[in-house]
């Protein structure tokens, strides 16, 4: 009896420093995004005085946010595919293949995780400079990107092809299933979810990807976090820095929702952290 | 003296009831069974002893002292859990010790506590190695072990022996109550398995949807059960529909079932004019007899190695009845009788 | 032989290329710290930049600033999230509800987290007000870029606590009832049966989430820069300036600097937490 009541103090509690924690922040940028350029918000107002969609509208047409938002979601999708297609084969050979220093091999993908990011951008621009190819921005940050989150994607459809059932090939097999119907019969219902998930993490991924658009993509490449980078540091100018941030984090936070009830539905080990 | 003692312990969760105003209590050196099937309530009247669950309602005493609200940890019981819970980080001397760490015994005593377990249970040689490098039967006795070494005024067993093979769980059983002898313990076993409760207990307390049926020693709940649901869930019985029709003597009855008339020698009488019967296939006798004789088609059997069951149906019911003999093959009807006194009266038809 | 050949093509272009990619971005690195690769003057090894690069206060301040980072965001995520993982071992009503609140952190871009946090301690903001209003500050403070770095950590552990969680959580579900039942029957109490039983048997899971947000918070940039004392560099922030410059073998002085006290610290906290955790013993 005693501990029920606790739990319950302490849950309300949390739960109100939770609302605290979320409510407020993305409250206050949101209002910050809607404050009229004509009348600042100052302290002694609790509400923006006149509130409007100016500063979105300013932000669209006079600055590089359609450019950004053009270059992040080119690159996003093209990084999706781009990966997802390098990863194939590996994941194949992982997921549905016995051979020595198999383990090795899943160790080894995971490099790229843990070089620290800035490393990886600084050093990868410096290849790209050595080789002379540093005026081909786009090529070279969708190409670090597909490599930077094959570990993801590896990770993710290599369990995915384990789960394709022999049992379900062999019988396709013995009822006289060609490759291709043996294929869509057996795999492609294993692999579906594992793409759809690899497709949108990779996507997600690439859209908020900071150091390597940063560092390969300056001076004159913007995607949509480099751009709020620039509006919170040097011209930092609360408004427009809070429809940025919006813009950045809603699409995103959407996707992250979807993607979660994907990877549960695909592997329950995924998305309960144990993978 | 009794060392538990269970008092009108109802336990509910929400509107379920899993544990329904019941009483028991455990001497000194008693082996009592709680048996029955699953969903019956006996492992979470085994939890509401060990304190891992407060009971709705009643009172439960260790050593005649009231521990209904005292936690687990504070609580005299040692429990034997069926997933075994050894701790897989310990080795197997640490797994047996941790229960004395945290009483805080000098080290010289653990270390005899330990050694007395570890040769009683054939653990020396295994004593330094982790759980997982044991065999099944190995592990169970750490568990055993683990909750012994506590010297408890109580043992519980949650179904200790269901993640064995069933050669080794005969050889556990075996151990388990010479081992309980030895150190003169209480112990509460609960089981859903009869043939263990049989040949296990003291006593068995049989459970059926939160109470108690029956309780008894086994031959008792063998030989006499009360209830339909005890003569079916303890051995094999064929149970019938009767109507009591009238007295023979002093302790002999006639009843009319869907198979005939009988005749019933019973100690007690018959608790309601219509009511359940029931006998053992074992119990048939070969070949016609004074009373009580039957004779029918059979309809199909079954070799079972020392015995072969046949099934014979008369007027649409079918009963089993279990032949000590081979070469039955050319057999295609039975003769057969039912001493009155392997007829037992059961609960009244409702 | 031509099972060996298949198995290398599959790898080909998955870790064929992870291999390329980031070996040849490690190889340059070293090998620019040591003179080679110059794009403007002469290549040849040289220990000229390392040598120079000791010398430099900037570099050992930003050493000792990185490190606290690192190790402070670590600890900090992991002693919010383990009492939190306990608390929501067993599900109750609300448990879903606040443990997908506190993971919400994850799907918030960092940028943004740092910029909702400036908004709320900026000089006219949330927290400025509240705190005059309850009469605790005369006037308004100045609390972005403080000196004491209290910014960067309230952002670290803000982005790295749901994660520890997320991998405590794990670890904690996956130690059955039974075993924690079986500690309180053997008379552990609630401490005890944390102490000997769950912190062991999540060693692994402990060690994971240190290392990962130490590594993370040691190579922070973008926290430092809007959130960090302005007086004071991180390690990425002084690799991203000498680049800035063109000063490529400085910058690949300290990111070597970056991946060598990724590694070591990374094995100085394993052992560490591993010896804490198993109650002071490393075996």
């Amino acid at each position: 009896m005693k501990r029920f009541s606790l739990n319950k103090m302490l849950v309300w509690s949390l739960f109100g420093i939770c609302v605290l924690w979320l409510v407020i922040p993305f409250t206050l940028a949101i209002l910050w995004s809607f404050v009229d350029p004509s009348e600042p918000w100052t302290p002694d107002h609790l509400l923006p005085p006149v509130m409007s969609f100016a500063r979105w509208e300013y932000l669209w047409e006079h600055s590089s946010l359609k450019v950004a938002m053009l270059n992040s979601y080119l690159l996003a999708p093209s990084a999706a595919l781009l990966t997802l297609t390098l990863a194939m084969p590996t994941a194949y050979a992982l997921g549905r293949l016995h051979f020595k220093g198999k383990e090795a091999v899943k160790l080894l993908v995971l490099l790229p995780l843990v070089v620290p990011g800035f490393v990886t951008a600084i050093f990868f621009t410096a290849i790209l400079f050595q080789m002379g190819l540093h005026a081909w921005r786009f090529g070279a940050i969708l190409f670090a990107h597909s490599i930077l989150f094959l570990p993801y994607a590896i990770r993710i459809m290599s369990v995915s092809f384990e789960q394709v059932r022999q049992n379900h090939i062999d019988a396709a097999r013995d009822l006289g299933a060609t490759p291709f119907a043996r294929w869509k019969v057996a795999y492609f219902p294993a692999l579906k979810p594992g793409v759809m998930a690899t497709l949108l993490i990779v996507f997600i991924y690439s859209i908020e990807e900071f150091a390597i658009a940063f560092i390969v993509g300056s001076p004159n490449f913007t995607t949509i976090p480099t751009l709020l980078f620039t509006n919170l540091g040097a011209n930092f100018i609360r408004p427009n820095a809070a429809v940025i941030s919006l813009i950045l984090v809603v699409p995103n936070v959407v996707l992250m929702l979807f993607l979660e009830r994907l990877l549960k539905s695909a592997n329950p080990a995924l998305s309960s952290g144990k993978g | 003296m009794n060392t538990v003692s269970v008092q009108n312990v109802s336990m509910r969760f929400g509107d379920f009831t899993a544990v329904d105003d019941v009483s028991f209590t455990v001497a000194d050196g008693e082996f009592v069974t709680l048996l029955g099937p699953s969903g019956c309530g006996k492992t979470t009247l085994l939890n509401v002893v060990s304190g891992f669950l407060q009971p709705s309602a009643g009172k439960i005493e260790i050593g005649g002292v009231d521990v209904t609200f005292v936690p687990p940890e504070k609580r005299d019981t040692a429990m034997c859990f069926q997933s075994y819970a050894l701790f897989p980080h310990l080795s197997v001397a640490e797994n047996l010790q941790f229960g004395l760490k945290q009483k805080r015994l000098p080290a010289a005593e653990r270390k005899q506590r330990l050694n007395d377990v570890a040769e009683k249970l054939d653990l020396v040689a295994q004593l330094e190695k982790l759980p997982n490098q044991l065999s099944g039967g190995q592990q169970q006795r750490v568990a055993l072990g683990r909750a012994l070494t506590m010297r408890p005024s109580v043992v519980l067993f949650d179904e200790p022996l269901s993640n064995l093979d069933a050669k080794l769980r005969e050889s556990v059983r075996l151990e388990i109550r010479k081992i309980q002898a030895d150190y003169n313990l209480a112990a509460i076993y609960v089981t859903h398995d009869q043939g263990e409760a049989l040949a296990m207990s003291d006593r068995i307390l049989i459970m059926r949807n939160g109470k108690i049926e029956q309780s008894g020693t086994p031959t008792e709940i063998y030989n006499f059960p009360q209830t339909s649901f005890v003569a079916d869930f303890i051995g094999d019985a064929n149970i019938l529909d009767a109507t009591i029709i009238g007295q023979e003597s002093e302790d002999f009855w006639r009843v009319s079932t869907e198979i005939g008339e009988l005749l019933v020698k019973s100690d007690t009488p018959p608790i309601a004019k219509r009511l359940k019967i029931c006998w053992r296939p074992e119990n048939a006798q070969f070949g016609a007899g004074e009373m009580n004789s039957i004779e029918a088609p059979i309809t199909h059997r079954a070799f079972q190695g020392n015995y072969t069951d046949l099934f014979i149906e008369m007027n649409g019911v079918a009963q089993r009845v279990q032949w000590r003999r081979s070469h039955l093959e050319d057999i295609t009807s039975l003769s057969m009788n039912i001493r009155p006194e392997d007829i037992i009266f059961l609960e009244a038809m409702t | 032989m031509k099972r060996w050949l298949k198995i290398s093509l599959l790898l080909m272009p998955g870790l064929g290329l992870i291999l390329i990619f980031i070996g040849s971005v490690v190889y340059i690195a070293i090998a620019q710290s040591f003179g080679y690769f110059n794009l403007s003057g002469e290549s040849g090894f040289s220990l000229e930049y390392w040598a120079k690069m000791f010398d430099r206060l900037s570099y050992s301040r930003a050493i000792g600033y990185s490190l606290y980072i690192g190790v402070a965001s670590a600890f900090l995520a992991v002693i919010f999230a383990y009492p939190l993982a306990i608390w929501l071992r067993r599900p109750f009503a609300g448990s879903l509800f606040i443990s997908a609140v506190l993971k919400a952190p994850l799907l918030v871009h960092g940028l943004v987290v740092a910029f909702l946090y400036i908004n709320i301690i900026s000089y006219n903001g949330i927290v400025n007000q509240l705190l005059q209003a309850l009469g605790i500050w005369d006037g308004p403070h100045r609390l972005q870029n403080d000196s004491g770095a209290v910014g960067v950590l309230i952002l670290q552990t803000w982005k790295n606590m749901p994660f520890a969680l997320l991998l405590l959580s794990g670890a904690v579900q996956a130690i059955g009832d039974d075993l924690l039942d079986a500690a309180a029957d053997l008379g552990a109490g609630p401490f005890d049966r944390f102490r000997r039983v769950i912190a062991p048997l999540a060693v692994s899971a402990t060690q994971a989430a240190l290392v990962i947000v130490f590594v993370g918070a040691l190579a922070d940039f973008s926290f430092q820069v809007i959130a960090g004392p302005i007086n004071k560099q991180s390690l990425s922030q002084l690799m991203v300036f000498f680049k800035g410059y063109g000063r490529w073998h400085d910058a690949a002085v300290i990111a070597v600097t970056l991946m060598g006290l990724g590694i070591a610290g990374s094995g100085v906290l394993a052992l560490f937490s591993r010896f804490v955790l198993r109650g002071g013993r490393l075996s």
